[in-house]
């Protein structure tokens, strides 16, 4: 039976320190020769890795580089890159880019800011602070299908309350979801209610944890109350509101739930986010190849999104 | 001795009396089924075997899955359904025929979205139709509307058979009857025409009568009109009821295409002058239609209709059923749609069940069983008669029972029949509106749907829209 590497540090010669250590390791050992037990611990668990991750990835890729037909049972054609070139030359996956941003940069920076204000106002309750916590979080534990069928009934114009409220105010007698200028403000609105939240937990729970000590003592040297808020709070909240970034950003460009639901893209293609014409190409025209190179750019454009919040966010660290 | 039954006499004689008649009602159903549809023993073959049906989330469907046990008593079969939105019926079908593993053994095959793309997965029916062995089609397949078997059940080649017809939702114009007689005689001073719903109105005095509900009689109805113009294939089947009326269609010998469909479907004509009028017409009515239309689909705009927001609309006609069972019961009238400057073209939107080429032999027998079964003249008069809402029936022979023709003109247990008297008359060949069936309808679609919806809420002239079609539709095809 073959020992493993022993750690020096065990043995009970190891206390002397005239008496030199053997290297049990002999030159030229290959790392996974060395750490085999170790290894052989983590195989379990890297073959399910790569039976539920790595291969989809790669069978992604190379299905972006083949027109796949399903009609006559199931055939790949080898294309090379004529899918990513016809991505880059598309102007209706250009336009649903270019919604998703919109749909991404309303939606991250309302429910930011909006989170941030209200857990500052829920932080600074004395009393029920839990009882108004626990009714704002609730919107968060809707799944996004129920919030998007929600909205869409609450801004109907025939039986919506939103709908009504409006019609009666005078200030919007027509279809909030059916016209072209209000359906995606109404969309980013759903979403903002559904995941404000979501800041808000994050937030408060920053809040909670800031040291009190540094906040006496600003008080006491007579910070006033919006110097204490942007010289130390919002400073030393810095990566967790980064965190709560990052959760919502990746969130956010791939959200499909409630716009599939409410529009599906419509009216006027103004709400096809990327999302929804990657279910479009993949499963309504069945373009499968195609649909893995949008799918593929929109993997690499989260990574690109999480790896901007790792870095600033590690770089406070330092700075800190 | 005591020469009365005491109580547990009593409850056993009942007992028994209850399961003999449980046992009878069964075995009498099951003879009654096996009289009508031939030999017993040939119902039995496949018995043991488990079939997957998907279907759409239709009313036949559910009227089936609510009443299976007449199908499992005859023939030991039991049937899975699997009821979906058709978006996903397709995709799950698609992946079915392209994996090659006859999971779906019946399949509810959409004449667009799944004959045409993937007809070479399914069985030609015709193998079962000329096998002794197996139970024929009662009364033959000629029985079958015949413009419904082609539309359905048809694709390239007009003597292959991939479906029998199953459903048969048309677009007929369904008004409230009451709100019509009110004010009918005020109406024909004000347009100078009889505004009942019939054939001979036009598309332009469905706009007019639209119009005059909407200024003179808010205090019954905020709307004249409804649609399903949701960015979604209920906007293209409204919207192509309007243009085939014009005159103007998607492709040449567009007939001949809904029909039988086409591999090469040439050159897309949306351009034609015929077809740009419908297309502002259309905008025209849409614009004084109910706001909400812009984000109805079927089901919306038939809510809305319930809810008492519109006069009339233009809706599939197996939504009778839903409003004779509603608070409109006994108000709703039906009527085929107007005519246009060529004629009234009544969007079919029917679909038949075909079998699986990739199930095993024993499983496609099976389905087949089903298939002769779920369109038999006896299963689709149960169906009209189904607390669940039920279809209507794709066979001659039962319109022409005295019961379904007596259900047409009065009120029964077949509220779906007063509105089919109607859909007969649409399903002629001078008056059934097709779409083209071509493998390519999906992209197709979404073209239309997407462009018109630009139309209706985003500006985009009607001239530019249907540039904006033709370009599209030429590039799919490659036709350009």
């Amino acid at each position: 039976m073959k020992t493993e590497p022993h750690r020096p540090a065990a043995l009970p010669y190891a206390s002397d320190p005239e008496r030199p250590v053997p290297d049990v390791r002999r030159k030229g050992d290959a790392p996974l020769r060395r750490y085999r037990f170790e290894f052989m611990m983590m195989l379990p668990a890297l073959l399910l890795l790569a039976a539920i991750s790595l291969f989809p990835f790669v069978y992604l890729i190379w299905m972006s580089l083949n027109t796949v037909s399903l009609a006559g049972g199931l055939g790949f054609t080898f294309v090379g890159l004529d899918n990513w070139l016809q991505l880059f030359s598309d102007p209706q996956v250009g336009q649903s880019w270019k919604i998703s941003l919109i749909y991404f940069a309303c939606t991250v920076g309302t429910e930011l800011v909006l989170g941030i204000v209200v857990a500052l106002a829920l932080h600074a309750l004395h009393f029920g602070r839990h009882l108004v916590l626990s009714l704002v979080l609730m919107p968060i534990f809707i799944a996004p299908s129920i919030a998007g069928l929600l909205g869409y009934f609450l801004v109907d114009p025939v039986y919506g309350f939103y709908g009504w409220v409006l019609r009666t105010l005078g200030i919007f007698s027509g279809n909030l979801l059916g016209t072209a200028s209000s359906a995606m403000p109404t969309l980013i609105l759903i979403d903002v209610w559904q995941w404000t939240p979501l800041i808000i937990l994050i937030v408060s729970a920053g809040l909670a944890s800031l040291p009190e000590d540094v906040m006496e003592a600003a008080k006491i040297d007579g910070a006033t109350y919006f110097q204490r808020l942007f010289r130390i709070v919002l400073p030393l909240l810095a990566p967790i509101i980064l965190i709560a970034l990052l959760i919502r950003s990746m969130d956010a460009i791939r959200f499909f739930d409630a716009i599939a639901l409410t529009t599906n893209g419509g009216p006027a293609d103004t709400t096809k986010v990327v999302a929804i014409r990657l279910y479009e190409t993949a499963f309504r025209f069945f373009h499968l190849g195609y649909a893995a190179a949008i799918g593929l750019t929109m993997l690499i454009f989260t990574i690109v999104i999480a790896k901007v919040f790792l870095r600033a966010l590690s770089g406070r660290e330092l700075t800190n | 001795m005591n020469k009365h039954p005491n109580r547990r006499d009593f409850l056993r004689l009942t007992g028994a009396s209850l399961a003999g008649a449980a046992l009878y009602g069964t075995f009498g159903a099951r003879r009654a089924w096996a009289d009508q549809l031939g030999d017993d023993k040939v119902w039995k073959q496949c018995s043991g075997v488990t079939l997957n049906f998907i279907s759409e989330n239709t009313p036949p469907s559910s009227a089936i899955a609510a009443n299976l046990q007449p199908f499992q008593d005859l023939t030991g079969i039991k049937l899975n359904l699997t009821q979906l939105q058709l978006g996903d019926v397709t995709q799950k079908v698609a992946l079915d025929i392209g994996s090659q593993q006859g999971f779906w053994h019946v399949i509810y095959a959409d004449p667009y979205q799944i004959l045409a793309p993937y007809y070479q997965g399914l069985m030609d029916l015709n193998e079962f139709v000329h096998d002794n062995t197996l139970p024929q089609v009662p009364k033959g397949v000629d029985d079958f509307i015949p413009t419904q078997l082609d539309a359905d059940g048809r694709f390239l080649d007009k003597k292959a058979l991939y479906t029998l017809p199953y459903d048969c939702p048309t677009l007929i114009w369904i008004y409230r009857k009451d709100l019509f007689e009110k004010y009918q005689a005020k109406m024909q001073q004000a347009l100078g025409f009889d505004p009942t719903p019939s054939g001979e109105r036009t598309w332009e005095q469905y706009y007019q009568i639209a119009d005059w509900f909407n200024k003179n009689a808010k205090s019954d109805v905020p709307f004249g009109t409804g649609h399903q113009a949701r960015q979604y294939d209920s906007l293209m089947a409204d919207y192509t009821s309007v243009l085939l009326a014009y005159g103007g269609d998607y492709f040449n010998n567009g007939q001949e295409l809904g029909l039988y469909g086409t591999k090469t479907p040439g050159k897309c004509l949306v351009t034609s002058p015929e077809a740009i009028e419908a297309t502002k017409f259309y905008k025209k009515l849409i614009a004084i239609a109910h706001p909400g239309s812009t984000s109805w689909d079927w089901d919306g705009v038939a809510k809305a209709f319930e809810a008492g927001q519109i006069a009339m609309m233009p809706e599939w006609h197996e939504y009778a059923a839903e409003f004779e069972h509603s608070n409109l019961k006994g108000k709703v009238g039906y009527s085929i749609l107007p005519r246009g400057p060529k004629r009234s073209a009544n969007l079919y939107g029917g679909t038949g069940n075909g079998i699986n080429k990739f199930a095993k032999e024993k499983e496609r027998r099976a389905a087949w069983l089903f298939l002769v079964w779920s369109t038999s003249p006896a299963a689709q008069l149960e169906d009209l008669k189904s607390k669940v809402g039920g279809g209507t029936p794709t066979r001659q022979s039962v319109y022409d029972l005295p019961e379904a023709r007596a259900a047409m003109e009065q009120d029964s247990d077949m509220p779906n029949l007063l509105a089919a008297k109607y859909a007969l008359e649409a399903w002629k060949p001078e008056n059934i509106g097709l779409r083209p069936k071509i493998s390519t309808w999906n992209e197709c679609d979404t073209v239309i749907f997407t462009e018109v919806s630009k139309m209706l809420t985003a500006g985009q002239s009607p001239e530019n829209t249907c540039t904006a079609m033709q370009r599209q539709i030429d590039k799919i095809n490659k036709a350009g």
